[in-house]
């Protein structure tokens, strides 16, 4: 038999019943560790599962394991935006050289070119469209074809796009009142053209010239309807069939794949919803999102009833679309449908608006079912051609036509807008826009340069060729070279216009020339830190001028933003365990105190020092351990209730993104865990430790003292 | 005969402060097996440092403490509670029981802190002496649940359960009414027939005094005559 063990016993035994003598303390003490270790369990549990989500959004979406960019930018990459614009990005000339130095390096996968920006777009014009079904119909009549339903039809047209030009009219001549002489000036030709075309003598004449009054619809009239037609995309410049690859989570939802080596576009899906859509559709949409899944009633939340209203209100954007034909069939439906009596085709689409709770369902599905085959839902479809038109290096605006071959969506991600806004470009189109040359193009402007004259001059030489001065010292300005050569692109484009939709790109072509940045995939996303500086000697080696950055870094705002819901949570736990130490401190002490008598009593009967202080450090660790270990638990059950109840729903889209997902599913972290016992224990020896001081110091001799 | 206990010149000054406080002023006693002996004085008077000097739980100033032969001055402070532990029993004026543990814990304590003894001789001899106190039917209550006169039996059963050679007690009787104070007392003197244990305890009150073999006086830090008590035996 061990000669210590029955001290040990006994001393357990005092501690404990100590313990259970001193409820009240023990219990406030308890209560607060149970609260701090449910806390740091729960807390870091769900930070972890944001973590998890946002790392899988966001590689799984656009960032890829590691991100390379020019280590010469003014501004830090941030794929998701900067504060309020995109960040400014040094460009790397040739990707070529890029994807075949890093490509060697172990555990890189895939290396994917990219070049984020924003530009405008014009967002279809319901003008366009209209005269596009006369056109159709003229094209019929001059082949001869003279059937009753065409010509039917053919008059609903024209008197659509009449009655659309003189809204436009009344519209403009409204706006003029506020404009100045200049733009008056300006605008003299274009309210000519309109004001002809709005008026009866140019419809009464129409037939004698079918084809040549369409044409100054097409060219005079429809341009002057696409303003405030304009919304701003952002997308990704990329190798498209490289990135559908790498990251699995994007997916073509709508349409096809643009054809390998393709100029086009994939719009993103979110985006087309968000701004693309027809308003009413887009405001049903949000209505039955707010009710299927945010919880929210048309009678209880005031922004919910307001898209009601704003739906009564503004059936003009419907009935501007319907030609008159339509708008009779439009009506038919509904009256069949609702039912209704109404005659009158505005009136019953208030009647369909008009929702509430209880018919919500039943109308939204007429809406769709009923009147959307008759509209067009989005104002870009699968097949247009789109005009994107952004601000180049060189402060002018570049143009570019291109192809919508489909609609794109994040997995998981439907409803983030971090994630859905972006849409993604072919690379030769960026390249265009973004104002910057493949070799080939260089070629081509050194051809046009020969024949103009002009002779190439080395920058370093520029100064002595043109003033015959010594070779001063000249500042080398890569963005304005580069501006020169987007003028010069500029001059050059137009000679090869129509032809640039059908062309196939090889695969050199697409990585030979300028990107922004790249994505790197690697095999083993866990050995990412150890990749990481891999990358970086093998780019410092070929004098690549990169920066390598992580997933995290080159999120920008939005990686930070798990970074700082961690500092909350563990100043929240620091906090929380502070004033635990302080307490438990103060108890204990206080606790010593009061035992002074029953100390000096044990020590003077024959219990060493150790036995004293040792009781003391068993009472508070019992009591720490104990209740930490049921607030770790307790964190433990609140996460597993959490998943069983179908974890937190995303509220916004914001939170979508984060959560990867509709709602977060957190898992309980087993080092979450582990952490909140250790820290336990830490506060428990720390709070200990004075009052075990005191214990230590008391002297037999205060067991002698006599009552007072 | 040896000593358990020898006191040779011994002085023992406190600070209060700036003051010096003569406790003790040159005092040297002997004490020898088996002897039943008081400490009388008036308050004050220096009996219970004397005690603490002889009962380890302080040093002297000047001179030299010798329990069961050691010289308490070069005794570690851990040598020191051992020496407590094994050959020194105590007795408080207020009984100093832990609250938390029963009667029968609060005796078996000293057994287990010395270790070495089986769960049934622990049981034994906890018995015995809780037989000999006559609170066996209180094993199993908590100090709380006894009277004064109870506690201090207690307190008397858990000295001797060590067997100790020395038991001290500083005025068992001053927190009990004068009949349970003489119970406790001839208990004492009961339990130093029984075993031969010697007893050194302090008093001022002359009843109590009476019940010992031998009185040392002591007043103003020094010790009186010491008188043997006759009428006691």
């Amino acid at each position: 038999m061990a000669p210590s063990l029955g001290p040990a016993r006994i001393l357990l035994r005092i501690a404990f019943r100590n313990l259970f003598a001193g409820r009240a303390k023990t219990l406030i003490i308890g209560a607060i560790l149970l609260l701090g270790t449910a806390l740091v369990v729960a807390g870091s549990s769900l930070v972890e599962s944001v973590d998890r989500g946002m790392r899988s959004s966001i590689q799984g979406s656009l960032g890829g394991h590691l991100q390379v960019y020019d280590d010469r930018s003014k501004d830090e990459l941030a794929l998701y935006g900067g504060m309020g614009r995109e960040p400014q990005l040094e460009p790397i000339i040739d990707f070529s050289r890029v994807k075949e130095v890093l490509s060697r390096v172990p555990n890189v996968k895939r290396v994917i070119p990219m070049g984020i920006d924003q530009a405008m777009v014009a967002t279809g014009n319901q003008i366009d469209v209209a005269l596009e079904k006369v056109r159709a119909d003229v094209r019929r009549i001059e082949a001869g074809e003279r059937d009753d339903d065409l010509l039917r039809h053919y008059q609903a047209h024209k008197a659509h796009v009449r009655r659309m030009v003189t809204l436009l009219r009344d519209e403009l001549r409204a706006a003029r009142v506020l404009a100045d002489d200049q733009l008056l000036q300006d605008r003299k030709q274009a309210n000519e053209d309109l004001a002809r075309a709005a008026a009866p003598a140019f419809w009464d004449g129409f037939e004698r010239d079918r084809l040549g009054n369409l044409e100054f619809l097409e060219n005079r009239i429809a341009p002057q309807g696409m303003e405030g037609g304009m919304t701003i995309v952002r997308y990704v410049g990329t190798d498209l069939d490289a990135f559908l690859e790498a990251f699995d989570r994007a997916y073509v939802v709508e349409g096809q794949r643009v054809p390998k080596g393709r100029r086009g576009i994939l719009l993103g899906k979110w985006y087309a919803e968000e701004y693309l859509k027809l308003k009413t559709a887009r405001r049903l949409d949000k209505i039955k999102d707010a009710r299927d899944f945010q919880r929210r009633t048309i009678a209880g939340d005031e922004e919910v009833a307001r898209w009601v209203k704003e739906n009564t209100t503004q059936v003009k954007e419907i009935l501007y679309q319907l030609d008159p034909i339509q708008a009779e069939e439009a009506a038919a439906r509904l009256r069949r449908a609702l039912p209704s009596e109404e005659r009158e085709l505005p009136k019953l689409l208030v009647q369909l608006l008009s929702t509430t709770d209880q018919d919500f369902d039943r109308k939204y599905a007429i809406f769709y079912d009923q009147l959307a085959p008759l509209l067009q839902l989005y104002s870009i479809r699968v097949g247009d051609t789109i005009t994107i038109k952004a601000p180049a290096r060189s402060g002018y605006f570049n143009a570019v036509n291109v192809k919508v071959y489909g609609f794109v969506h994040f997995r998981g991600l439907e409803k983030s807008r971090l994630a859905g806004v972006m849409s993604l470009l072919d690379l030769m189109s960026w390249r265009d826009l973004y104002g910057y040359l493949s070799p080939e193009q260089t070629e081509e402007i050194r051809h046009l340069k020969q024949v103009a004259g002009a002779q190439a001059v080395p920058r370093e030489r520029a100064e002595a060729e043109l003033f015959g001065g010594g070779g001063a010292a000249v500042e080398s300005q890569r963005a304005s070279r580069i501006d020169e050569a987007a003028v010069l692109a500029r001059i050059a484009r137009p000679a090869k216009a129509e032809d640039l939709s059908a062309r196939v790109y090889s695969q050199l072509e697409i990585d030979r020339g300028v990107v922004l940045n790249a994505a790197l995939i690697l095999d083993d996303p866990s050995r990412l830190a150890e990749t990481a500086r891999a990358v970086d000697r093998a780019q410092r080696a070929a004098g690549l001028h990169l920066k390598v950055v992580d997933w995290q870094k080159a999120s920008g705002v939005v990686g930070q933003s798990v970074s700082l819901f961690r500092i909350v949570l563990y100043t929240a736990v620091l906090i929380i365990f502070a004033v635990a130490l302080v307490i438990i401190n103060n108890a204990m002490v206080m606790a010593t105190l009061q035992r002074v008598r029953e100390i000096g009593t044990l020590r003077a009967i024959g219990a060493q020092r150790r036995f004293v202080t040792g009781m003391l450090l068993v009472e508070t660790m019992a009591v720490s351990l104990f209740f930490g270990a049921l607030g770790a638990g307790l964190g433990a059950l609140a996460v597993w209730i959490i998943r069983a109840a179908g974890g937190i729903p995303a509220g916004n889209d914001q939170l979508y993104f984060f959560f990867s997902g509709p709602a977060l599913l957190p898992t309980l972290g087993t080092t979450s865990v582990a952490v909140s016992m250790g820290i336990v224990l830490l506060v428990s020896v720390l709070s200990g430790f004075y009052p075990a001081i005191i214990a230590m110091r008391v002297t037999p001799v205060e067991a002698m003292a006599a009552d007072d | 005969m040896s000593a358990i206990v020898s006191v040779e010149n011994v002085s023992k000054t406190y600070h209060l402060g700036k003051t010096e406080v003569p406790a003790l002023r040159g005092v040297s006693l002997e004490i020898h097996a088996g002897e039943f002996l008081a400490v009388a004085g008036p308050s004050g008077s220096g009996k219970t440092t004397l005690l603490n000097l002889i009962g380890c739980v302080d040093t002297p100033t000047a001179g030299v403490v010798r329990v069961d032969g050691k010289d308490t001055s070069v005794l570690s402070e851990r040598a020191l509670t051992d020496l407590r532990l094994r050959r020194i029993g105590f007795i408080f004026q207020s009984f100093n029981l832990v609250p938390v543990l029963s009667v029968f814990q609060n005796v078996e304590f000293p057994l287990l802190l010395q270790g070495g003894l089986t769960r049934g001789e622990r049981q034994r001899r906890v018995g015995e002496l809780l037989q000999a106190v006559g609170l066996s039917d209180h094993a199993r209550h908590r100090p709380s649940e006894l009277s004064g006169g109870q506690r201090q039996r207690v307190a008397v059963a858990r000295a001797l359960v060590g067997r100790p050679r020395l038991v001290l007690a500083d005025e068992p009787t001053a927190n009990l009414d004068s009949t349970t104070g003489a119970t406790i007392i001839d208990l004492m003197r009961d339990m130093n027939e029984r075993d031969q244990t010697t007893f050194l305890f302090s008093t001022h009150d002359q009843k109590v005094m009476a019940h010992a073999h031998a009185v040392v006086r002591i007043a103003d830090g020094q010790l009186q005559a010491r008188e043997t008590l006759q009428a006691a035996s």
